[in-house]
């Protein structure tokens, strides 16, 4: 087996490993830093795969940003809260929990299929990329094309979510602001 | 199989700097603010107390660890570690001469901008694990001072890195000086390419990427939480914020961090902005001293002699300046620094177009 190889089982490893202890724990603080565990399992996959700049993006978007805003939530709501959470019963197979075992076995069975039927080696859209020479070297210079890409032919997308975010933003700004402020 | 072990001896090498760093930088810190406040500092262990920090070295590491009983022992145990990994990880990427990297990566920049984010998570597991009313408090300021001001910085950051055109912190450092493959101008007006020395450097590139500097330098203390930013660790407000409860080693752990940050950020500052590894003596003449001082080993010497420059200024502001207030923090990042950054990238993308 090469490092590449070793290396991919480990962080697959990793990552499903850390996602089931996230899923069954019991201590809703500790998953969600399992949670930061399963994200850099995952970047180190986009590694192997060689998209760093995705893996980078990651680990800036949801360790910088996410994680520490869904922490912040936690600290802010109290332990007593926490508590009840903890004390709900854990049964494994119960009425309340028939939907999301019945969603996640209709996922399972799809990702399966995608897994199974999609044969991954021979993509005819691949092949073509292949013949016709229109493939990106490895070469460092990915990120150029990502630029060049996001201001040309994805500009429209890129732009209608950077409006997305400013009516967020806004939108938060707004509902923050104090009842009656203008009184004082 | 050489390959592995070089990198490896590398890792331990950088280990092993960051561990000296800190030693001197404790007790370059004791003796600065000392001078500052017109005391004589350590002087009792050794000659003007020189062994002040081995024997406060000794004595941590005899310390018993205690976890307090209530706390979250894995969490808290984990926590020291990961705030030091956070930072440590950060040293990856950042050149030390001409050829002299850890690991050159195409994305080298926007690497060591995301793996600094950690530290914050090991804070708030920190303050978490702790299980103390002061260390959350501690931790969640820090967080969100952390957050905030990362903003500014990576403004200011894109003003360069739009001026340099590659997120390479290794071709970062080869424009700054008489290496560069492309033309470099003295505020895009006068040719200093052969040149080279402190007229090449980022700085004086284009007259915004001065106040950029600045900015970046202010959110700096900010993301190390030093002073005037240490409302994280407020001793008159909250004993010692996130790090209250660790004792000993772990103690150890969490100030190696904080002094290891400081490094890094000040060496981010010195690659983007002060030339990295290049001389500042320019070629004057048929004294070629920019060609002279230019090279693997001068390189080390002259981005750690700018490094610690930085940290200097960092001890010298710490130990000048008041603590802000939670509200003039805020305001500071949003109302000043913010704006102004935005507006450094503008004038960067302009002067990218038209001037150079």
């Amino acid at each position: 087996m090469t490092m590449v190889k070793i290396l991919f089982y480990v962080m697959a490893f990793v990552t499903l490993g850390s996602a089931l202890v996230v899923a069954a724990g019991k201590n809703l603080v500790r998953s969600i830093f399992m949670f930061f565990v399963t994200l850099f399992g995952l970047a180190g996959l986009y590694v192997l795969a060689l998209a760093d700049f995705v893996a980078v993006t990651q680990v800036v978007i949801y360790v910088g940003g996410i994680l520490v805003l869904i922490l912040f939530a936690f600290m802010l709501s109290g332990k007593e809260a926490l508590d009840k959470i903890e004390e709900q019963s854990s049964k494994f197979i119960s009425l309340k929990n028939a939907p999301a075992l019945f969603l996640a076995a209709l996922f399972v069975v799809i990702m399966l299929n995608v897994v199974f039927k999609a044969q991954v080696d021979s993509l005819p859209w691949i092949k073509v990329a292949v013949e016709t020479h229109n493939v990106m070297p490895v070469d460092g210079t990915a990120i150029n094309e990502i630029g060049v890409n996001l201001m040309t032919r994805y500009l429209l997308p890129f732009e209608v979510i950077s409006i997305l975010l400013m009516v967020a933003l806004i939108g938060a700004a707004h509902l923050s602001r104090r009842e009656g402020a203008n009184q004082t | 199989m050489n390959f592995y072990l070089t990198y490896f001896i590398v890792a331990a090498g950088l280990f092993g700097f960051v561990a000296l760093f800190t030693m001197f930088g404790v007790y370059a810190e004791r003796k600065v603010s000392a001078f500052i406040q017109n005391r004589l500092g350590p002087m009792e262990t050794g000659k003007y107390g020189s062994l002040q920090v081995l024997a406060d070295m000794i004595k941590m590491a005899q310390k018993e660890i205690i976890i307090p009983a209530a706390a979250d022992k894995v969490l808290f145990i984990a926590a020291p570690v990961i705030i030091f990994i956070g930072v440590y990880l950060g040293f990856v990427a950042l050149p030390w001469g001409p050829g002299l990297i850890p690991a050159n990566i195409n994305i080298g920049l926007y690497y060591v901008f995301a793996i600094i984010s950690i530290e914050t998570l090991g804070i708030l597991m920190a303050g978490w694990g702790s299980n103390n009313k002061y260390s959350i408090l501690g931790a969640m300021r820090s967080a969100a001072q952390i957050i905030s001001y990362e903003i500014p910085a990576g403004f200011s950051i894109i003003a360069v890195v739009m001026v340099a055109q590659t997120l390479n912190l290794q071709d970062i450092a080869m424009q700054q000086g008489v290496l560069s493959a492309e033309q470099v101008k003295f505020f895009g007006l006068w040719d200093v390419t052969h040149i080279g020395g402190i007229l090449s450097w980022n700085v004086f590139k284009a007259p915004h990427l001065l106040v950029a500097f600045v900015i970046y330098f202010i959110a700096s203390l900010a993301e190390s939480n030093r002073a005037p930013f240490d409302i994280p660790e407020a001793e008159s407000e909250l004993v010692a914020g996130f790090h209250t409860e660790f004792t000993g080693l772990q103690f150890a752990l969490v100030f190696l961090a904080e002094y290891s940050m400081m490094f890094l950020v000040s060496m981010i500052g010195v690659v983007l902005f002060l030339g990295a590894w290049n001389t500042p003596l320019p070629n004057i003449g048929a004294a070629k001293l920019a060609n002279w001082t230019t090279g693997a080993g001068w390189g080390i010497i002259w981005i750690l002699l700018k490094s610690l420059g930085l940290v200097g200024v960092q001890m010298w502001i710490r130990w000048t300046l008041p603590r802000l207030r939670v509200d003039q923090l805020m305001n500071l990042c949003w109302k000043v620094l913010t704006p102004l950054a935005f507006l450094c990238m503008l004038i960067s993308g302009v002067w990218r177009l038209w001037v150079m």
